[in-house]
């Protein structure tokens, strides 16, 4: 009898153990962080009072506790595709978003970014996106890069489309763009052939400026 | 798309930069924003409680009223806000969904108030959020079964109507007995020959004392052995017939033949006629005997009388999973104990625990608590586990019991509930019925106003004097007008709306009109008012509700009786002709309706037929 009892209060205290641990996840998870002034943010950006105050009482609600963690982003951004899966190209954007590397955007972050997106030059824009092409940040764009790049790219389609994807036709399209940008055929892009060849194209040029009204 | 994300869209675009060098191809025109508003502050006025919130908040969800342009219809200029007149305790979720995304459900409002305030706010009830989503389904479940079940009381107490084949009107008698006082007499017959053939059967075995010359004592059934199989005839006689009655009137006789209680009829009377067949052969009395038993499945009879016996039967059947539960626990716990008395008690002289087998006996005995002390444990190891083994039958048992009485205790009280609701119905109806009434009286108030001025006055302005003479709000006195429009629209001769007793009055003439086969195309349309007048009398039901539309169709029927008023004379020969009227006179209760000025009635000169008739003041045939 002893040992029944012995053996019914040794299973207790595991489970107490447990708890514990999953109080203190709780507790990690109420973080808070709130962003510099207003005035400062409107100093450090390209957007007005107002849009700013827009733009964050959006992020606020979406993430209470002022960072969006990898998992939410990849969650927010996917809503967006539902065919396909965008988990990859979140990543890339992810990481272009998040310049420190702290793992986490906060709200300054966010808006940095989307000032240059929205209200930055040229060249302020094609840094950005050459700055997301280059996963490794050694400030070249080598054929894998680009390869992970588009095939994320093409994730986000899905499968179900018209005409079927053909199966290599990221690698075509890596070709593509290596053919007209790699100036000096050394294998890898650096940022000025990056530069020089989109302000070469008119096309680019053009799409650049096709967002600018967003908010 | 979750539209919770829309604030995202944005950052969405913007990201879509990053595409651009890659594209081979050049993009498509953005969409001009056409209204660039500025995110302003937007009041909601519900019924006098503002809320307010920003515009983008409720242009999350576009697809919803306030989240479109639906909502510019309830602005108001004045106030330059959007007023709406609804409640505004569920609004407040309504609005807390726009802003944080998720739909609760408050668990004190009534589930189809809070349906009608989604449904009027475009906004679908399956994003209820997880937290809610049960209770909001289970609470909509019980709605929806409330609602069935005064449905289905509806189909059926609805009147029959008359042109049951013999058939349906014999399912119908046997499926509710309470419709007609024969399928009553029946129902309580069949249930005291279940009550006496039981009995009989239990009596039959009572020791009756001893013969004169034999020494045993014998049972009553043996005794008095042909009063008894003369009972038993009887019984097996009625249960045959209604059987067979029940076989004939059933709408589908497949599944009537496969329905539990069929299945027991058979039972019941079965071992009877078997046992006809089989009396002179002496090798099967033996299974004869055993067939015996089968009779006492006529107690199951019962269930078609006891609406408890029903209610247990459908618990046991919906709890069959812990019922199985709890058989399959006991059963392992059984073989377990069995197994360790047997070798604890094996060492034991003369141990009753001679197999474990054996122990089965003793270990459901004291895992039930019976303890009949046929077999006890003499071993101290046996009395230990015994002892543990009773603690253990305890608990077992107490555990799917509560399970099980829950499951009960919901049927039982939503059987009483129908129950209730049943009883008020009829109380309900009668009020309803007599605000109607009130309604149409109001009606030939309205009316014998109006004729007065016309009558008496010139026809210069008879709108004003109405006017000045009507008491009633404006909707009342514009109803009234409208189903005067509609009196003089059916023309030549004009009909009118009459109450309900000289409806009732005149219905007396409808089941004439109906007997002498004259049809006309409303009568067959709603057939079921008119014949129910006659023949449902202690049922005041639906068929009166719409007192408009039956006297619509009473007085084209009128109309037919009485052309005109100078065929009279061949219309009363018609009526002494048919036949006599046979409904029961108390119904005929000519009131006159309370017309301080009857124009000159042209119907006083009735035939002597029907005298009632002569008192009803349906007609102004002429004054209109």
């Amino acid at each position: 009898m002893g040992l029944v009892m012995g053996t019914f209060s040794l299973q207790s205290k595991p489970v107490t153990y447990h708890k514990d641990k999953a109080d203190d996840d709780l507790e990690m998870t109420i973080v808070c962080h709130r962003p510099e002034g207003l005035d400062q943010l409107e100093a450090q950006t390209n957007f007005s009072k107002r849009e700013l105050q827009v733009l964050y009482r959006g992020f606020k609600n979406e993430c209470p506790s002022g960072v969006v963690n990898e998992e939410t982003f990849k969650q927010i951004y996917s809503q967006f595709f539902p065919h396909g899966d965008a988990s990859t190209y979140a990543h890339y954007l992810f990481n272009a978003f998040d310049t420190g590397n702290t793992g986490s955007i906060k709200f300054e972050d966010f808006v940095t970014a989307l000032s240059i997106l929205l209200r930055g030059s040229v060249t302020e824009k094609l840094q950005w996106t050459f700055n997301l092409y280059d996963i490794n940040r050694d400030g070249y764009i080598n054929k894998e890069e680009m390869t992970d790049i588009v095939r994320a790219i093409y994730d986000m389609m899905g499968k179900y489309t018209y005409p079927v994807l053909k199966t290599d036709a990221p690698k075509q399209h890596v070709d593509a763009f290596f053919q007209k940008m790699d100036k000096n055929r050394d294998g890898v892009v650096t940022l000025d052939e990056f530069i020089l060849s989109c302000q070469e194209d008119e096309n680019i040029m053009r799409s650049l400026q096709l967002f600018e009204n967003v908010i | 798309m979750a539209a919770g994300v829309a604030a995202w869209l944005p950052f969405a675009r913007a990201a879509a930069i990053g595409w651009m060098p890659v594209a081979s191809t050049p993009m498509p025109i953005p969409p001009q924003d056409k209204r660039k508003a500025q995110d302003g502050l937007i009041i909601l006025n519900v019924s006098g409680t503002k809320f307010q919130t920003w515009r983008t908040t409720l242009e999350r969800y576009p697809d919803t009223l306030l989240g479109s342009t639906e909502r510019d219809f309830f602005f108001h200029e004045e106030t330059s806000e959007y007023f709406f007149d609804r409640d505004p305790d569920i609004f407040r979720h309504i609005l807390n969904f726009y802003r944080t995304g998720k739909l609760h459900y408050p668990r004190q409002e009534c589930i189809s108030a809070y349906d009608e305030e989604l449904a009027f706010f475009g906004i679908i009830p399956e994003i209820i959020g997880d937290c809610c989503y049960e209770e909001y389904k289970d609470r909509r479940r019980e709605n929806a079964e409330r609602l069935q079940d005064d449905e289905e009381m509806d189909m059926n107490n609805d009147v029959a109507p008359v042109n049951l084949t013999f058939r349906e009107y014999l399912w119908r008698a046997f499926e509710n007995p309470h419709t007609s006082t024969l399928a009553l007499v029946f129902y309580y017959v069949t249930g005291f020959f279940i009550a006496i053939s039981v009995m009989a059967n239990v009596v039959e075995t009572v020791p009756c004392g001893t013969l004169p010359n034999r020494s045993k004592e014998v049972s009553c059934g043996d005794r008095y052995a042909l009063a008894f199989f003369c009972l038993d005839t009887a019984c097996v006689m009625i249960f045959t017939v209604e059987y067979l009655l029940r076989l004939i009137a059933a709408p589908s006789r497949c599944k009537f033949m496969k329905s539990v209680m069929s299945v027991i009829d058979v039972v019941a009377i079965m071992p009877y006629y078997i046992g006809l067949v089989m009396t002179d052969n002496d090798q099967v009395s033996g299974a004869f005997v055993t067939l015996r038993v089968f009779r006492v499945f006529r107690i199951f009879k019962f269930s078609r009388h006891s609406a408890g016996l029903r209610i247990l039967g459908y618990t046991l059947k919906s709890c069959a999973s812990e019922l199985g539960f709890l058989l399959f626990s006991l059963t392992m716990a059984i073989i377990i104990f069995a197994t360790v008395m047997f070798y604890a008690e094996k060492g034991s002289t003369a141990t009753k625990f001679t197999s474990i087998p054996a122990a089965f006996w003793y270990t459901i005995v004291t895992m039930t608590t019976l303890g009949y002390g046929d077999m006890v444990p003499k071993t101290i190891v046996g009395k230990v586990f015994g002892s543990i083994c009773s603690l253990s039958g305890v608990l077992v048992i107490a555990l799917p019991v509560p399970v099980i009485v829950s499951n009960f205790s919901r049927i039982y009280h939503q059987s009483q509930r129908a129950e209730k609701r049943r009883a008020q119905r009829k109380t309900r109806l009668a009020r309803i019925r007599a605000a109607k009434i009130r309604g149409t009286n109001a009606y030939m108030r309205y009316k014998q106003n109006g004729l007065l001025i016309d009558a008496l006055e010139e026809v210069t302005a008879p709108r004003q004097a109405l006017v000045g003479k009507s008491a009633s709000p404006p909707f009342e006195s514009q109803h009234h007008h409208l189903l005067h429009c509609l009196e003089k629209t059916t023309v030549r001769i004009n009909h009118e709306f009459v109450d309900e007793q000289t409806f009732q009055a005149n219905c007396m003439e409808i089941s004439v009109v109906n007997k002498s086969g004259s049809r006309t195309s409303s009568l067959s349309s709603s057939p079921h008012g008119l014949s129910s007048c006659c023949s449902r009398r202690h049922r005041k039901k639906s068929s009166f509700s719409l007192p408009s539309t039956n006297n619509q169709e009473l007085s084209t029927i009128q109309i037919r009786e009485r052309p005109v008023s100078n065929s009279r004379s061949s219309l009363n020969a018609k009526l002494d002709e048919t036949v006599p009227l046979k409904c029961d006179e108390a119904y005929i209760s000519p009131s006159m309706v309370r017309l301080s000025a009857p124009v000159a009635t042209s119907s006083d000169d009735a035939s002597t037929a029907t005298t009632t008739y002569s008192q009803s003041n349906i007609v102004r045939v002429s004054a209109l």
